[in-house]
């Protein structure tokens, strides 16, 4: 299968599903017209990397700046995927990236936490994020 | 009009309100219009949470303009018909506020008004756990996005939302909400 790579426009985010190193990064702020129809490819694209998907460990790095109520839903159904695919098995690690002074977006990632128990969730400011990432790149070499 | 223009510009300021649009709304105009709330706000060296707060209400109402009005040009049904409405946004004893309005049909004010008289009952905590609550309900039958736009606002507002209905005709009445950050 093949990777999904979606540029961010103004209303909508980068969507980079990278199915051979397993990290899945959605960036930027979403809130399109018609949220059925961005979305739509997007799940299509994770049910059959799901299907596919054995025991490695899969990262999904969210850093949404902005999202509206359509969206939050949008959200709901993705993690609700990721769960389900984790009470069989599969392995999935969220990471809620947010802005050190964004409380809206600490109380949104707080909330997706406590409504998804069976889904390893974590919150992570983002200069923490950063570092982390960093981190593990310098220990590659 | 032409000489009351100043007049109109100067009610509007002196109610704290620094942009108001009044006329059909799409997608793109509401991108253009945040931008230029956003860099205003940031000049102003607004809190970035704030600044979003605001962006985030002008988007909920931009966007049920655009799904929601009963205002449609040049009319309803018509393909790519365009929808009608006005937005202000101020800023008056230490909080910005957003204003909102369109015309609805009069057999919908009832339903509208019982579900914002509802969230105004509600303390935050009562309001998020609402939101959980229906974000995990299929949108009920006439929701374009997921019903979760009015919740949303009150949960981020600093004050429960204020609304109003004024009758136009025998069709149609004239929604307005206000919503304080």
């Amino acid at each position: 299968m093949e990777n999904l790579e979606l540029r961010a426009t103004k209303y909508t985010p980068a969507i980079c599903f990278d199915c051979e190193n397993h990290v899945l990064e959605i960036i930027g702020e979403s809130y399109p017209e018609n949220i059925a129809e961005f979305y739509a490819p997007v799940f299509t694209w994770l049910e059959e990397y799901v299907r596919q998907l054995g025991d490695e460990t899969v990262a999904v790095n969210m850093e949404m700046i902005y999202f509206n109520s359509s969206s939050s839903k949008v959200l709901m159904d993705l993690f609700d995927l990721m769960e389900e695919a984790s009470r069989v098995g599969k392995s999935f690690v969220v990471n809620w990236i947010y802005e050190e002074d964004d409380d809206d977006s600490l109380e949104f990632g707080e909330d997706f936490q406590e409504d998804f128990e069976d889904l390893s969730f974590n919150l992570m400011e983002k200069k923490d994020f950063m570092e982390s990432v960093a981190e593990k790149k310098t220990n590659l070499f | 009009m032409l000489n009351e223009l100043y007049d109109f510009k100067k009610d509007l300021n002196n109610r704290g309100v620094f942009f108001c649009f009044s006329g059909p709304v799409s997608q793109d105009l509401l991108v253009e219009i945040g931008t230029i709330l956003r860099k205003k706000m940031e000049f102003e060296e607004t809190h970035n949470a704030i600044v979003l707060r605001v962006f985030s209400m002008v988007v909920e109402m931009a966007q049920n303009i655009i799904h929601y009005s009963a205002e449609r040009c040049p009319r309803e049904g018509y393909k790519d018909e365009l929808s009608v409405g006005i937005i202000a946004v101020g800023y008056d004893n230490g909080h910005y506020f957003v204003l909102c309005g369109n015309r609805v049909f009069n057999n919908n004010v009832e339903n509208i008004r019982n579900k914002l008289i509802h969230l105004q009952k509600m303390d935050k905590e009562q309001l998020k756990k609402h939101y959980k609550e229906q974000r995990k309900k299929e949108p009920s039958k006439g929701s374009m996005g997921a019903g979760l736009g009015f919740i949303d606002m009150a949960k981020k507002a600093a004050k429960p939302i204020e609304f109003d209905f004024k009758p136009v005709d025998e069709k149609f009445s004239f929604f307005s909400t206000k919503i304080v950050i």
